[in-house]
């Protein structure tokens, strides 16, 4: 079970780490695997998630790269991979059924795997149980200082 | 001030009235200027959103219609596109753009809610960012982050042939009719002076940018970019686009909270008419409903998504059949009602 808390209004699981670039946490599988998928604060700002494309399994792509596409309100956008790797699965039930991922975006609407080419990245990205809560909570301050969120 | 660039294509081809814009981006991903286009295509053709299946198309009445098809990379689904349609665009470099889909539709699409002012069309923001007027949608639009850049296309519509664009569709023809029926009703041309509107977009989108206008052309990088571009839209892989699942449930969205649902379970079938969550006019068939359709037609009309699991509960197994059908539509909960952000929209598709 995970380890979600409340930051700022938003559900944030302690247990994995975040990239603050494109809002994605990432989750250890094992020693070279890891689990993708959107946290709170990026599914809030994508909007109702209309559809969802991945790469195939087997592709293999570098940290900064598209793993996929999403939808939202007829805007197109690249999901930007946190890490270099190879995709070994991609999630299905989120291609039939976008909404998983706003319902369960810790759980069930998780985005693809990787085997990492890179496992040195995993550093770069934030974890901890004080960590996490700080970034989260300054980033979700800046968005609505910029207006990105409602007050 | 800075500047900001503007260009005005024209009368262009089908192919580069897609792969022009295309080319703009990708140049001001590159460091280009924030760019403001126009153009309009010479011919008819069908375009395709980004993720949409090609199966969506009714590729066969393309051919016979002599209408070429090309996948674009903003979003939405399949589209009749002709000469009647002005074009506009507008490119930022994605610093400029907020993270928020949502907010960035709004500061991108509201100077073109004021142009439309401008020509006299009493246009309005919906609260589903379309641009309306009343209940019709007047602008068809879409948007895409392209590398560094982000793009919001949309079109002033001087004539509509909502037949076409039905006809466009891969769809059954009692479910085409209905689409038919509601564009008429929720999608409607504007027939404004096109020159007007592009000057009034271009007023619009550099007093709400901050930015001057100045009319300039591609540059040698787009140049480059456009004939690959050319080259990648004419390309049976472009057009066949990612692999993506097929439906359970045909949802034929006509504009924001408008759409028909087609959807079967067993050997029941459902069509239906939903406006603001609500079904409008249903079809329903089941062989064992024994004569009991029209009443069971008579008691969806008007009823809300949410409720329809239990009115057809009444109806023994072919309801039930007909429940399950219904429950194919793909709403979070199954009813259209997302615990979030309230009503959920089914896939853009028209």
């Amino acid at each position: 079970m995970s380890d979600i808390t409340e930051v700022a209004g938003f559900a944030v699981a302690l247990d994995r780490a975040y990239d603050p670039a494109g809002h994605f946490w990432v989750s250890r599988i094992d020693s070279d695997r890891a689990r993708i998928g959107l946290d709170a604060l990026g599914v809030e700002t994508s909007g109702t998630i209309a559809q969802l494309a991945f790469l195939p399994v087997g592709e293999t792509l570098k940290r900064g790269e598209a793993f996929g596409s999403l939808e939202a309100a007829k805007f197109v956008g690249p999901l930007t991979s946190p890490l270099s790797g190879t995709v070994t699965a991609t999630n299905d039930a989120v291609v039939a059924d976008p909404a998983l991922v706003e319902r369960d975006p810790y759980g069930a609407g998780w985005l693809v795997e990787l085997t990492l080419a890179a496992p040195a990245e995993l550093g770069e990205l934030i974890s901890g149980a004080e960590a996490v809560p700080a970034w989260f909570a300054a980033e979700v301050e800046d968005y609505r200082l910029k207006g990105v969120l409602a007050e | 001030m800075p500047e900001f660039r503007v260009v005005d294509f024209g009368r262009v081809s089908a192919l580069r009235s897609q792969t022009l814009w295309h080319a703009l981006a990708y140049g001001v991903s590159r460091g280009g200027p924030p760019t403001l286009s126009f153009m309009r295509p010479s011919r008819p053709y069908v375009g395709l959103g980004y993720h949409r299946r090609l199966e969506e198309a009714d590729i066969e009445a393309c051919r016979e219609a002599g209408l070429p098809v090309f996948r674009r990379m903003v979003g939405g689904g399949v589209v009749y596109l002709d000469e009647h349609q002005q074009f506009f665009q507008i490119c930022l470099p994605m610093s400029l753009v907020p993270r928020s889909r949502e907010a960035a539709l709004r500061r991108l699409l509201m100077p073109a809610v004021a142009a439309f002012r401008a020509v006299g069309v009493p246009a309005e923001m919906g609260d589903d960012l379309e641009i309306v007027v009343g209940e019709a949608k007047i602008c068809g639009h879409g948007a895409a982050q392209i590398e560094e850049a982000v793009v919001v296309v949309g079109n002033l519509i001087e004539r509509f042939d909502h037949t076409a664009a039905a006809r466009v569709l891969a769809l059954p023809d009692e479910v085409r009719a209905e689409v038919v029926r509601l564009m008429e009703r929720f999608v409607t041309a504007t027939p404004a002076d096109s020159a007007a509107f592009r000057s009034a977009a271009i007023a619009a989108y550099g007093e709400a940018l901050g930015l001057e206008p100045v009319v300039a052309g591609l540059s040698a990088y787009e140049r480059e970019r456009l004939l690959e571009l050319d080259g990648r839209f004419r390309s049976q892989a472009w057009l066949r686009g990612p692999q993506r699942p097929d439906p359970k449930c045909s949802q034929i969205k006509v504009r924001a909270g408008v759409f028909v649902l087609c959807a079967e379970h067993e050997r029941s079938r459902a069509v239906a008419s939903v406006v603001g969550g609500r079904i409008e006019r249903a079809r329903v068939s089941d062989p064992e409903l024994n004569g009991a359709g029209a009443v069971m037609e008579d008691r969806l009309a008007g009823l809300s998504l949410a409720d329809v699991g239990d009115v057809l509960a009444g109806f023994g197994a072919p309801g039930r059949r007909l429940a399950a059908a219904f429950a194919k539509a793909r709403l979070p909960g199954g009813w259209g009602v997302s615990p979030r952000q309230g009503r959920r929209e089914p896939p853009e598709a028209v």
